[in-house]
């Protein structure tokens, strides 16, 4: 099919020809690991004066009246006390975090950005608020912001992107590439790292999740806090089957406000208990992940 | 007022990691919160809640089926959660519509009998943002409960927790000490108002029945499947710092007979821990402020 094409920017198709996994040549991991698990947390700032992005509680007799307190605190939860409690896990299995945060939210949130620094965590950015690509008003002045406001609060420039709720422009990837950032995560099409052409040198695209992600399951599917686990070892245990041969990686996103809940919080650090002991499972960064791609995958078209 | 201020402009961020511990008297970890719903769904207006769609998908007035539902809360769901709080000699914190008082006498004179305490939850069910003079609505739950009880309440809870920016200082200028409308923390806190500071204490969104069993949709079991693990890891915090486990249910939710087993379940689990306290918002807030001094004047 031909479809029409954007003033600016590109169709998905013409970033990357479409690819089955089964005829690529095999990628290989070291010292004979199987997959890569990546861990991406998120965090915002949610502006109070602003319809709420998600809500656990409606309005009696609907609507949404503004402002909207109790959603507001429920996530500001997260920030209070949710993300310690996550930190506590990642910190008790010694993953490597990466944390996709708003550029705003690295002001709000200064002891946030100093925990996951001391852990030399990754950060990559993730809008300069949480708003819609396509409603930002200026889409290369936020992508840019968000690198001087990361390289400020941490010493080093984000090499990753992940957009707000995912979203794009036809222009994203060009924008990115154009900036300076070594790779994407938008594009939830793949269980390996694959190449997006720009309109300049390429950039890669990484295996993020819309599955394994607490948003997806917990806020829109609404399935009890089990299920978060239950799937991610579902998940887990399909990709580690089929990472036989060639290497392929899984990704597993969390909101503090949402796995952070008291109730939630075990099934999330369950997930670790049992895959961790795995040992040809590799706990990466993004950033690691692309390292790795960059060397031993296909070369850039 | 002209220019009332943002939540952030209330609090502060605080990570809790960062606060020192608090501690309940004696050998104390724990309080278990109970919050019950008691409301008035005015057959005028739309329902609070629906169940069951209509028909065409077009939610059509008088809707009779749903203020029904509610009221089987009244007329049934709620002499279970009398029944099981003085068997457990229990005395929750009421969240209730003023109009109780006038509309379920019967009820409301079961509650101040059984000691449980009032507090103020509107004068009828309904988003405040659509209330045409808060400060006359609210003067006006407090004197209704107060007229009622011999007490006035000091604590607060919006209908559906609903907020406009300006209701704090509404709120602390007719004397109210403590809201559970900001479910931020899994402490009290204390946030500024025109009026001086106004204590928020934990109340929670996601042990509450509206949104497991109308909005979400869980199976029955789950409030207490969820129950038991927020009460699990919070209890296992709190050999550290007091933390404080809030349950909110509604007669006409949790009061259904396929659902008021895993309820009293809830209880069981509960009490088979040390250190637990079954306090309610009054009493919460007493020790709070006994314990608070610093925050509070930070506050004024």
């Amino acid at each position: 099919m031909n479809f029409p094409k954007p003033a600016v920017g590109m169709l998905p198709n013409d970033r990357l020809g479409y690819s089955p996994i089964a005829k690529r040549k095999a990628l290989k991991l070291p010292k004979g690991a199987r997959m890569v698990v990546w861990t991406i947390t998120n965090v915002e700032e949610w502006d109070p004066t602003q319809t709420m992005p998600r809500t656990v509680l409606t309005p009696p007799a609907g609507g949404s009246p503004m402002p909207d307190i109790p959603n507001w605190c429920w996530h500001e939860y997260g920030n209070r006390v949710g993300f310690w409690r996550l930190l506590q896990i990642y910190d008790e299995f010694k993953i490597p975090g990466v944390m996709n945060i708003n550029g705003v939210a690295v002001e709000a949130f200064p002891d946030i950005v100093k925990a996951c620094a001391e852990r030399n965590w990754e950060f990559i950015g993730h809008g300069f608020t949480q708003r819609n690509m396509q409603k930002v008003e200026n889409e290369r002045a936020d992508i840019r912001k968000c690198i001087e406001v990361l390289e400020r609060a941490t010493g080093k420039r984000p090499r990753g992107w992940l957009g707000p709720g995912l979203t794009e422009t036809w222009e994203t990837p060009d924008i990115l590439a154009e900036e300076g950032y070594d790779y994407v995560a938008d594009w939830v099409l793949d269980d390996q790292p694959v190449w997006l052409k720009t309109r300049g040198k390429p950039i890669l695209n990484i295996p993020y999740t819309q599955e394994c992600n607490d948003v997806a399951m917990m806020l829109i599917q609404h399935h009890k806090a089990s299920e978060f686990y239950e799937r991610a070892m579902d998940q887990f245990e399909q990709i580690y089957k089929d990472a036989k041969g060639s290497a392929r990686v899984m990704a597993i996103s969390v909101h503090p406000y949402i796995m952070g809940a008291p109730h939630r919080a075990k099934y999330f650090r369950r997930i670790f208990e049992k895959i961790r002991k795995k040992r040809d499972v590799l706990f990466w960064t993004g950033a690691q992940i692309a390292d790795w791609y960059l060397k031993s995958g296909p070369k850039a078209p | 007022m002209a220019n009332p201020m943002i939540p952030r402009e209330r609090s502060d961020f605080s990570a809790i990691v960062d606060r020192p511990p608090l501690k309940l008297p004696g050998n104390a970890r724990i309080v278990f919160w109970t919050i019950v719903n008691y409301e008035v769904w005015d057959i005028a207006k739309p329902m609070a809640r629906q169940l069951l769609p209509a028909p065409t998908g077009v939610p059509l007035m008088p809707d009779v089926v749903h203020w029904a539902f509610h009221e089987y809360g009244m007329r049934v769901g709620c002499w279970r959660f009398f029944e099981l709080f003085k068997k457990l000699k229990i005395k929750p914190t009421l969240s209730a519509n003023a109009r109780i008082c006038e509309d379920y006498p019967r009820v409301a004179e079961q509650a101040k009998r059984d000691g449980w305490e009032f507090m103020g939850h509107a004068y009828e069910q309904g988003p405040i943002h659509k209330e045409p003079d808060q400060p006359a609505m609210i003067k006006r739950t407090l004197d209704t409960m107060e007229k009622f009880t011999g007490k006035r309440p000091v604590g607060w809870l919006g209908p559906g927790l609903t907020q406009t920016l300006e209701t704090p200082d509404h709120l602390t200028a007719a004397g109210i000490k403590y809201i559970g409308d900001w479910v931020y923390d899994d402490e009290p806190t204390v946030i500024r108002t025109a009026n001086g500071p106004l204590v928020t204490l934990p109340y929670t969104i996601e042990l509450n029945d509206i949104p497991m069993m109308l909005i979400q949709h869980h199976e029955s079991d789950y409030l207490l499947k969820r129950a038991i693990d927020q009460f699990d890891r919070l209890y296992a915090e709190s050999k550290h710092r007091a933390k404080i486990c809030a349950l909110a249910i509604h007669p006409y939710i949790s009061g259904q007979p396929h659902r008021i087993k895993y309820l009293e379940a809830i209880y069981k689990h509960v009490n088979k821990h040390k250190g637990v306290l079954h306090w309610n918002g009054a009493q919460m807030l007493d020790w709070y402020q006994g314990i608070a001094a610093k925050q509070l004047k930070a506050a004024e």
